[in-house]
């Protein structure tokens, strides 16, 4: 018997590894193939096909069973082995699904979105890459390679952001993506090697698993903060959490689809998926920390959202939005909401962001058919599209609805469940804790507001440039069936039956009850009832006023040049201080460095050999003047001398005995004198 | 024929070919020197298969240990009262050098390949290409000290030659200062190297030796010799055994560079001829990383253990200036010529951890960086050669006319930012790892310098994500106009060649680091162990 168990488990394992395998397969044939191929886009799509079912299969067999964890050695490192291994429980295979099961409406989308691009192949073999390193990211058992998957998710990202490379936005805005993700990968490099460093393994289920190390060995204190602070970061990069969140409105430079599937539904969160995994790491103080900063996050990102005029911005910073719900809530405790937030959020950002592009693939079309200068992602030119674009329009309402958590959409199950939680979690706390669900609560509001104002403005009213000029064409449609299909497909997801039968209440979710273990927050109480009431009331409130405001033309209750507009259309000014306050200093301490080499080091080397230098030149002059001088003045002495004795030996006897007589008389004279 | 003495002396008798024959056969001589490379390469190819390991071939401070051991007497001066005069032919391998033998072998042939932009005075450039050769392996071989000493000193005259004839504009300032400052080093090494011989009597025959092994056995200190351990004989003062240390130490971290010694390096680079700058860069710069830890840490444990503070935080330093420095060059050579000394900051920081992570990181690194360095600077090469300029300012949007070119400059530059699944990435990682369990394990150095350290990570994410901007994405704008458009054409069939392999490589040790971590292992272990019991 526990040998057929093993085997069944071998098994699943064999399948999980063929599951992240077939895209890297797909990406490597794609890269291969020529740029322009069409087949690329259908190979990818099979693989990822073929890896959404492996998933589905893996799931029924571990789904609330007993976790599949098998590992072989990788490579040793002094006494260390590391190992390289699958892991495979709840939360891992809820993750296969959910990315398998988005990415694959995305890749159908693509091979329409994408078909007249001159780089289709490469196209295809980026996002291949991506769902690679994504599943292969949930499944992996060790930190190592949990680091290395993390990393190359990103480099995707990279990749893909910049997909249009001569686009100057599209290179600034991948570099700033990596350059953010960079420090959050400090922070888990640092978080690991800590965690190495005091467990002594890299394992996951050794350190988070049901006798986690991370509980029962003492982490000092100040290495305990120093990890938690890395992972925050971490989170912050990936997850776009304030204050490291300005990259991912940036990424929209990406293709849309990209934006999709990488920076809406699963990428951007895996930091919430590194929470799930590091859960029993944290402390109930750093627990708090996280929910402040996921609270402020959703506040900060709804209130931005408000006043952008990018569609596809408005999307960014409403993903930002839902990610600070989702952090807040792995705060609170509320470990399964959190999730289930995580799940739904990825259907239906998924879904509103192919809206999306479709919407800016027609008004680029009208733009180029008309020769019009307009932009075709602003959404004050746009109107009146639900005529045009039926199914489209129907697929924004069912995501928009979902997004603001509207009953009978999965949004509402997962939105009101962190609600109803934040609200108990807050019960028997004080300060700034009790406000916490309040602002949870207001965000919710202001989702509802900006959610409206961007589908009034994209879908009702007129048509904006047809007003000035009646004669433009609109040959525009909801597009083949490659744009049909993952609308409909994504648009299911976001409703209530995919998560629970019952559309008013998410206790029961399926998914709920798969974490309820890991939960800390209390269940059940009045709370639960009217929550759910209020919020909606209020939604319903904020529907229609938008609805007076841009519809019915009421003047906004605020001018457009108010501070608050500004600060909220300026993105509260953060990436401008993050410029004057972080990159210009960095550029003027490394022009700093570049200064001292030729000035301070060079130029003590230089003046070393100056002063040699100098210091040989006296030695020459010394050798010149004194030695040689001093020889010199003997050498001349000697002739001096030489030439005056030559005198007497010219050869006359007559003057030789003159000199003798000279002497001799010389000598007398000396001897009488002395 | 030992196979070790072969790979030593191989390349010496290829250039003795290339000086006889005649000059008018000089259009071959790179394919001879190319042949020897190659050569090379299988010797190496045969020692690192035939390679055992396990504790029992941990070699460090054990000689027998070693592998592909020869000692000749060499020599033999009687000295009447004073004994012999010992200098042995003394050479051999343990886990350390064979890496780093493999890596100068690879790094060889891609030197030889790059020589083909070499274009005047054939016969010279390649006896002295193939004599460095020579040294270099004959560096990472010898145990002998003598002998390593006349290693060393011999890489400077090829080198010297090599940038002061065919470098670039300012060959001759680039050349002296690159000379002096080695010299510097090594003329107060020849001191210590002395000290340490009349220190150390060889425990069979009873005379004095320069066998670098016995000299890490305190046993065999001459009891009051000046480098005695129990002796504790002053000069000036300080500490013998100090002044050795900090001696040697200078003399390799000029070579490694560490920051503040390392305003050659940039000018060399500058300055070199893209083959020779292969060379400084693959290879060169690991002789001091190996110097240091074979020398330094194996003759001087004592003084590594009080000194690690300062050699960590000479890491850090020159991990961040470095990366700084980069971060402002404009030259695409000075760029890559500074990220080396930002690289290279990881393997000083490992090395002074003294754990067995840091060290086999700090191995990981060198044999990474010395793959990732040779494929930078050929890259740089590339098109220096297509037009003579690398002005980073000068060129925009290369992606556009030159995909192939660009897609092997995204790798390196990847590779060499840390990218999981590519080299460097295991190198600095467990380089960090090794700083930071330093602080339980043998408390050498402050927590602070592995976070700090990290922040090189970030930084040199930035500086090469900016240079790819700038020069290789959005619309292109050469400054050169259309004679450049012309000029700079895509990779052809041999520089894709010389790429593709060491684009494996660093894909290969990323994957599977237990290339470079199964053969260190035992050696590592068992230095940490010596390390331990000092």
């Amino acid at each position: 018997m526990q040998d057929f168990l093993t085997h069944i488990d071998t098994l699943t394992t064999k399948f999980a590894l063929t599951a992240v395998l077939l895209p890297l397969l797909a990406a490597i044939v794609n890269y291969v193939l020529p740029a322009k191929s069409k087949i690329t886009g259908w190979i990818s799509t099979l693989a990822i096909l073929g890896s959404a079912v492996l998933c589905a299969f893996i799931f029924a067999k571990v789904w609330n069973q007993h976790e599949v964890h098998q590992q072989q050695l990788w490579f040793s490192i002094g006494d260390t082995k590391v190992y390289a291994g699958i892991l495979l429980n709840n939360l891992s295979v809820l993750m296969l699904v959910l990315v398998s099961l988005v990415a694959l409406p995305v890749h159908i989308y693509s091979t329409a979105y994408m078909k007249e691009d001159a780089r289709y192949g490469r196209y295809f073999t980026y996002l291949s890459f991506f769902c690679f390193s994504m599943l292969a990211l949930v499944v992996t058992d060790n930190l190592v390679l949990f680091y290395a998957f993390w990393e190359l998710v990103g480099f995707s990202s990279y990749l893909l952001i910049g997909f249009w490379f001569t686009k100057p936005k599209a290179i600034l805005a991948n570099k700033k993506a990596f350059i953010m993700n960079r420090i959050g990968d400090i922070g888990l490099l640092t978080a690991i090697i800590t965690l190495f460093v005091s467990c002594h393994t890299f394992d996951i289920t050794q350190l988070f698993g049901a006798n986690a190390l991370v509980k029962t060995i003492a982490i000092p204190t100040n290495w305990q903060y120093l990890a938690c602070a890395g992972l925050f970061l971490a989170v912050a990069a990936k997850s776009a959490q304030f204050p490291l969140h300005t990259w991912l409105p940036d990424a929209m430079e990406g293709p849309t689809s990209i934006s999709a599937l990488i920076h809406a539904a699963t990428m951007v969160a895996a930091g919430v998926f590194l929470l799930g995994r590091f859960y029993p790491f944290f402390t109930p103080d750093e627990l708090t920390i996280l929910a402040i900063i996921g609270t402020f996050t959703a506040f900060m990102a709804a209130t931005i959202a408000l006043t952008q005029n990018d569609l596809k911005r408005i999307l960014a910073y409403s993903t930002i939005s839902q990610l600070g719900f989702m952090v807040a809530a792995m705060g609170i405790g509320a470990y399964s909401s959190s999730l289930f937030h995580l799940a739904t959020h990825a259907f239906f950002k998924c879904l509103l962001f192919l809206v999306a592009g479709i919407v800016i693939h027609e008004m680029q079309h009208i733009k180029e058919e008309n020769n019009l200068e307009i932009d075709p992602q602003n959404i004050q030119t746009m109107g009146g599209l639900r005529k045009k674009l039926p199914l489209t329009f129907i697929a924004a309402v069912i995501g928009g609805f979902a997004l603001i958590g509207f009953p009978l959409t999965s949004g509402y199950l997962s939105k009101d469940s962190i609600l109803v939680r934040s609200f108990e979690w807050a019960e028997d706390r004080n300060g700034i804790e009790k406000l916490l669900p309040l602002v949870l609560f207001l965000t919710s509001w202001l989702t509802a507001f900006y959610v409206a104002r961007m589908v009034y403005k994209v879908f009702f009213g007129e048509f904006k440039p047809a007003i000035s000029n009646p004669k433009i064409n609109l040959h525009i449609s909801d597009g083949g069936w490659q744009y049909k299909l993952p609308l409909i497909l994504l648009a299911i997801g976001s409703l209530f039956p995919l998560f629970s039968y019952n559309p008013l209440a998410s206790e029961n979710a399926w998914l709920v009850k798969g974490f309820s273990s890991a939960d800390t927050a209390n269940e059940l109480s009045i709370y639960q009832t009217y929550i759910p009431v209020l919020v909606n009331l209020g939604v319903v409130l904020v529907l229609y006023w938008a609805y007076t405001i841009y519809i019915g033309q009421r003047r906004l209750p605020i001018s457009a040049t108010a501070f608050l507009v500004r600060f909220s259309y300026n993105e509260w000014y953060i990436d401008r201080s993050y410029q004057r306050i972080i990159v210009k200093p960095v550029l003027a301490l490394s022009r700093f460095a570049c200064w001292i080499d030729p000035n301070i080091i060079d130029g003590f080397l230089h003046l070393l050999s100056k002063i040699t230098l100098a210091f040989a030149k006296v030695t020459e002059w010394l050798d010149k003047n004194i030695v040689d001088g001093f020889l010199h003045l003997l050498a001349a002495l000697v002739l001096g001398i030489g030439n005056f004795a030559r005198r007497f030996q010219n050869g006359k006897v007559q003057y030789y005995l003159f000199s003798m007589l000279a002497i001799i008389l010389a000598i007398f004279i000396f001897k009488i004198l002395i | 024929m030992n196979l070790l003495s072969l790979l030593i002396f191989a390349p010496l008798l290829f250039a003795l070919l290339i000086v006889v024959l005649p000059s008018s056969l000089r259009a071959g001589f790179k394919y001879i020197n190319l042949l020897a490379t190659l050569v090379q390469l299988g010797i190496s190819i045969m020692l690192y298969l035939q390679f055992k390991t396990g504790s029992g071939f941990a070699g460090v401070n054990v000689e027998s240990q070693f592998q592909f051991l020869q000692k000749l007497h060499w020599i033999n001066l009687d000295l009447g009262s004073m004994g012999h005069m010992q200098i042995d032919y003394f050479v051999g391998i343990d886990g350390i050098s064979i890496t780093l033998v493999m890596l100068t072998s690879v790094v060889m042939v891609i030197a030889a390949l790059a020589s083909w932009e070499i274009k005047s005075n054939l016969k010279g450039y390649f006896a002295l290409f193939l004599l460095l050769n020579t040294a270099v392996i004959g560096v990472f071989c010898a145990l002998d000290f003598f002998l390593f000493y006349i290693f060393y000193e011999l890489m400077l005259l090829p080198l010297y030659f090599l940038i002061g004839m065919w470098g670039g504009a300012r060959r001759q300032y680039a050349a002296i200062k690159f000379f002096l400052y080695t010299l510097f080093g090594s003329v107060f090494m020849l001191l210590v190297m002395v000290g340490l011989y009349l220190s150390v009597k060889d425990p069979v025959t009873g005379n004095h030796t320069f066998n670098m092994i016995q000299m890490m056995n305190p046993a065999n200190y001459d009891a009051g010799s000046v480098f005695s351990v129990l002796a504790h004989k002053t000069i000036f003062g300080i500490s013998a055994r100090t002044v050795g240390f900090v001696v040697l130490f200078i003399a390799f971290a000029i070579k490694v560079p560490v920051v503040p010694l390392h305003t050659w390096l940039p000018d060399a680079h500058v300055e070199a001829p893209t083959p020779v700058s292969i060379i400084l860069a693959g290879v060169l710069l690991k002789v001091g990383g190996y110097g240091i830890i074979r020398i330094c840490l194996g003759i001087f444990p004592d003084i590594a253990a009080s000194g690690a503070w300062w050699l960590g935080l000479l890491g850090v330093i020159s991990i961040i200036y470095g990366a700084l420095n980069a971060l402002a060059q404009r030259d695409l050579k000075r760029l890559i010529a500074y990220s080396s000394v930002s690289h290279m900051g990881f393997v000083l920081l490992g090395i002074a951890s003294q754990t067995t992570e840091g060290i086999s990181g700090a191995l990981m690194q060198m044999v990474s960086h010395g793959f990732l360095s040779t494929m930078l600077f050929f890259l740089v090469g590339v098109i220096y050669n297509r037009v003579h300029d690398r002005e980073i300012y000068n060129f925009h949007g290369l992606a556009n006319l030159m995909p192939k070119y660009t897609t092997f400059v995204l790798i390196a530059f990847f590779a060499s930012l840390g990218l999981p699944g590519l080299s460097a990435f295991m190198g600095e990682s467990f380089s960090l790892l090794g700083a930071f369990k330093s602080t339980s394990v043998n408390g050498f150095l402050p927590y602070w310098m592995a976070v700090t350290g990290s922040v090189g990570v970030l930084l040199s994410a930035a500086y090469f994500l900016w240079t790819l901007q700038r020069m290789f994405f959005g619309s292109l704008s050469l400054k050169g106009g259309d004679v450049w458009k012309a000029a700079l054409v895509d990779l052809n069939t041999r520089e894709v060649l010389t790429l593709l392999p060491l684009a494996a490589l660093a894909l290969a040790l990323g994957i599977m680091p237990s290339l470079v971590f199964d053969k260190v292992n035992d050696s590592v272990l068992a230095l940490v162990h010596f390390l331990g019991n000092k």
